[in-house]
């Protein structure tokens, strides 16, 4: 018989610590979407422009790397249950991430030469390193390991290689020196990025939440090994060959590999999904199931990219821009919040009083109804978004972006709903 | 055949007619009469495991089992054990025996208890108490009383048995030097406090969604009382319960039947 009651009250990390990456969470997604709406006219074109580049890390940064930051301060010691190594480290590293990301952001948007590229690289590689180091120590002492860590070390591993090759990026536009291509460097960070950081957090992260919020039972995770193999092996493999100014057929090779190992993670999903007992998807699980659809339709659009030469064609990498980080990892982010912070305010606030006084229901403490309008929000604004930059149609574009901006109002004002209630 | 690495609930489903068995052998078992208690507690223990915690000899309890399932089985350890009592029998007296005088022999006979329907195993320990060290217990019986001989061994007794007809005549000496109850054999022998617990409430939460299963758990332990566990059917192990258990005064076990099922025991906590 295992006796667990030894372990009992060290699981949460800190409440206040965490609503602060929660928080900018929020704000980062409104900041984004307010920004596309006013430069809607420099959303066009290559995609190496200023402003483009500071919206992106607005998103990325602020938005998607934030709250797997806060995610995983409280969910690191559920899945492999054990206590994280500092809160301290965890307060200490919201404030330079912060710090680096609005920097970073500032730079990009003026490209003034008040400040260099390379200051707010350090702050947010710091940060990073920070974080790595917290989770890492915090890992050595696990005793019940499973695959979900394994897939969030091996993310830790690649947020490392994202942030070195974002310093030396950032190096390189205040004095040139890296002799590859620019692009093609910008390229390699931002694969690692989406692929070897975020979407090693979601999948890991996913074999753990999906059948917690389905009530799937009984499937396997065979699936899952092969996926961890094939897309890590892939990503070593692009993060080496893409050092060489000539790419040849080593890409075709290493992108099959990721792309396999993607088809395989989303069979996995389909699986729990099938196999759960809630039938009923109530708006996060609405949220999330939608982002799987999008996360395997770039997948393949992402393969296609190694047949011809996509940058040919006007606006694709934007259009491909948008579907992953808002079709796919938006979606996903979004729908897991509304399942997630509900929960997070009810244990800090009212979990201790369950039987003593009335406490509310999750989902009281948000609009539904609301949360269902912005889901159909989001999606017209994709729906209208792309091909009106495919015919370069600017009215539509600036429609498409009324519509994320009228979405990510609304989820703001369920997110502060929910911290109040 | 029952084996020792066998779990008891197999045994159980099996044989049912064991139970009477396990009884009879130690009155720890007597919980596993009530089914619930049975099925939280005895699927994943096995029969080596299960004659430890009740403080029972291993092959003592497998003898007695097989025998009630196995008629040939029956007939091959009676031979065996006729042998062996005769062995015992032939033994001389100690001398411990040999040299206290009647008066000093406590006397409990057990059948009448028996023949009752009830358990001796507290009348016994009674006696145990009262002896004086120069004292000598006996116990009768119609047979042989093996699970005594470890329990009382650990209380530092040594035990010397007679077969008299068809009863069991045993004698129980307290060691001198015997410092009784060791930390460490104390701690062994009060091991299962699970069984102390008389009544037994269940809830199934796996159909709920989280925090549902927390909130029903919590609205449950103003039922649990000193006396009762509360078996939860979960899901999960419900980490971020412990905590909020804690507060409250009680504490948990989880047991882990497979990755979608836990079951899950919550105690008030002993002051």
């Amino acid at each position: 018989m295992n006796n667990q009651n030894s372990v009992a009250g060290i699981y949460s990390p800190p409440f206040r610590i965490v609503v602060k990456y929660f928080v900018a969470t929020i704000l980062s997604f409104i900041v984004f979407n307010l920004m596309l709406l006013i430069d809607y006219k420099s959303i066009s074109g290559h995609h190496f422009q200023p402003k483009i580049l500071s919206i992106n890390h607005i998103l990325t940064l602020g938005f998607i790397t934030m709250i797997i930051f806060g995610a995983m301060f409280q969910l690191v010691p559920v899945v492999l249950e054990v206590k994280l190594f500092s809160a301290i480290l965890a307060e200490i590293q919201f404030w330079i991430y912060t710090a680096g990301t609005i920097l970073l952001a500032y730079k990009f948007y003026f490209f003034t030469s008040s400040l260099s590229f390379e200051f707010p690289a350090i702050l947010l590689s710091l940060a990073m390193t920070i974080f790595a180091i917290n989770i890492s120590i915090t890992m050595t002492r696990v005793k019940k390991w499973n695959i979900t860590g394994t897939y969030l070390a091996s993310a830790l591993f690649w947020l490392l290689i994202t942030a070195l090759a974002g310093y030396l990026l950032s190096k390189n536009l205040d004095s040139p020196f890296i002799k590859i291509n620019h692009l093609q460097y910008l390229k390699l960070h931002a694969i690692t990025a989406f692929i070897g950081w975020v979407s090693m957090v979601v999948m890991g992260v996913s074999f753990k939440l999906i059948p917690m919020f389905t009530l799937s039972q009984g499937h396997k995770l065979n699936l899952a090994k092969w996926t961890f193999f094939l897309v890590n092996i892939g990503l070593l493999g692009i993060n080496w060959i893409m050092h060489y100014p000539e790419t040849g057929i080593y890409t075709l090779i290493f992108g099959l590999l990721i792309f396999v190992g993607i088809v395989l993670y989303l069979i996995q999903i389909f699986i729990i999904f099938k196999k759960r007992i809630r039938k009923r998807l109530d708006i996060g699980l609405k949220f999330s199931a939608f982002a799987f659809i999008v996360m395997g339709i770039s997948a393949l659009l992402n393969f296609s990219f190694l047949f011809f030469d996509y940058e040919r064609i006007k606006n694709l990498t934007l259009i491909y821009g948008f579907i992953v980080l808002v079709g796919y990892i938006s979606f996903l982010i979004i729908g897991q919040m509304y399942k997630i912070v509900p929960f997070l305010v009810w244990y800090h606030k009212y979990s201790s009083k369950v039987g003593l006084e009335k406490t509310p229901m999750l989902k009281d403490m948000f609009n539904e109804k609301l949360a269902e309008l912005q889901f159909y929000l989001m999606i017209s604004g994709l729906v209208v978004l792309i091909p009106s930059l495919l015919m370069e149609l600017q009215i539509f574009i600036f429609i498409a972006f009324v519509l994320f901006s009228l979405s990510s109002l609304i989820f703001g004002f369920n997110m502060i709903k929910i911290f109040r209630s | 055949m029952i084996t020792k690495e066998m779990k008891i609930s197999e045994i159980l489903d099996k044989y049912p007619d064991t139970i009477k068995i396990f009884i009879s052998i130690s009155p720890h078992f007597k919980k596993l009469e009530n089914k619930i208690l049975r099925k939280a507690l005895a699927s994943r223990v096995t029969l080596e495991q299960a004659a430890s915690i009740a403080g029972v000899e291993i092959n003592q309890l497998l003898f007695e089992l097989n025998k009630t399932i196995n008629a040939d089985f029956k007939n091959y350890v009676e031979n065996k054990k006729a042998n062996d009592t005769q062995q015992s029998i032939n033994e001389l007296k100690p001398d411990w025996l040999k040299n206290t005088p009647k008066e000093k022999i406590i006397e409990l006979d057990v059948r009448p208890i028996l023949d009752k329907g009830q358990d001796p195993f507290t009348d016994i320990m009674k006696k145990v108490k009262a002896l004086k060290d120069d004292e000598i217990l006996l116990i009768i019986n119609s047979f042989e009383p093996v699970p005594l001989y470890s329990v009382l061994g650990r209380k530092g007794f040594e035990h010397y048995t007679k077969k008299e007809g068809n009863i069991f005549k045993v004698y129980f000496l307290r060691q001198k030097n015997f410092y009784e109850a060791s930390p460490v054999q104390d701690q062994n022998y009060k091991q299962p406090s699970l069984v102390e617990f008389e009544e037994v409430m269940e809830i199934d939460v796996r159909d709920l969604l989280p925090p549902e299963p927390m909130i029903k758990i919590l609205e449950t332990l103003s039922q649990i009382d000193e006396k009762t566990v509360l078996l939860v059917h979960h899901h999960r192990e419900p980490l971020m319960l412990y905590p909020k258990l804690e507060e409250r005064g009680y504490e948990a076990i989880s047991h882990k039947i497979d990755e979608n099922y836990y079951k899950v025991l919550i105690m008030k906590k002993k002051k």
